[in-house]
């Protein structure tokens, strides 16, 4: 069970300069719950696509518009939270088709799909004016 | 801070392009526009060396995804060489190596190259 309250909570601009940052303190976040560096740098790419898109589609290059990190730690697992103004996400219901993007010559498209891949789940959703994205990882046992 | 950068090198007809360090959406725009220097240059086969490359978004992949069928449209091929097996296991989630020929070293994603062209 995750707590009600995050364990950490941070709020950045939506800079693109910040992604190396916030890659950094998820892995070690993820490495402190006990996931190993490969399961650590995963997550933590999740994260950067979850916030890149953020940046990219919702604030749309837009220097203003807080983005809220939140993380809560269980005993075999992380959850971390997006929150966000701007323009409410809409990730594709389908699965990604590589071999269409390669024809489309599409430079997009691959980021929502690496969350889902990464992360046990990837939920959207917006109340209030206020978007979220929650992705959780459990640390499955070996 | 500058924490990616990308070099490249001709060989014949192939060109090499050296990724360096932290590759996300940020310095996204440094990868594309050698890129497209490379491809403008009529450059179409292209090998990417990550043996220096600790860390790839989709940002990176994009690009490589993104002029793959303008290169194999003009003859040529984008091969991958010497990822560390944490960025090779990022191209492997999402399907790359089905689709590009991952090798072990530069010289072996020459020799590649050099295969096809005796083939052809």
């Amino acid at each position: 069970m995750f707590p009600q309250k995050p364990d950490l909570s941070i709020r950045i601009p939506p800079k693109t300069e910040l992604l190396k940052m916030v890659v950094e303190l998820t892995k070690h976040l993820a490495t402190i719950n006990s996931f190993d560096p490969s399961q650590a740098q995963k997550i933590a790419l999740a994260v950067d696509e979850a916030i890149t898109n953020v940046i990219k589609h919702s604030y749309q290059g837009e220097a203003e518009g807080p983005i809220a990190l939140e993380f809560y730690s269980a005993e075999n697992g992380l959850k971390i939270r997006i929150l966000f103004h701007g323009v409410p996400p809409q990730p594709a219901l389908n699965q990604m088709d590589l071999k269409q993007l390669i024809r489309d010559k599409r430079k997009g498209g691959l980021g929502v799909e690496l969350m889902r891949r990464i992360m046990d789940t990837v939920e959207y959703s917006t109340r209030k004016g206020i978007n979220c994205c929650e992705m959780v990882k459990w640390n499955h046992p070996l | 801070m500058r924490t990616f950068s990308v070099k490249s090198k001709i060989s014949e007809d192939v060109a090499c392009l050296y990724l360096k360090g932290h590759l996300d959406a940020h310095h996204v725009d440094r990868f594309e526009k050698e890129m497209v220097k490379t491809i403008g240059n009529g450059m179409v086969k292209i090998i990417i060396n990550g043996q220096q490359l600790s860390y790839i978004s989709s940002a990176g992949m994009g690009i490589i995804m993104g002029y793959l069928d303008e290169v194999r449209e003009k003859g040529g091929d984008i091969k991958l060489c010497e990822l560390s097996d944490q960025v090779f296991e990022i191209f492997d989630l999402v399907g790359f190596t089905d689709i590009y020929e991952f090798l072990k070293d530069e010289a072996e994603a020459m020799e590649r190259f050099k295969d096809v062209s005796a083939k052809a």
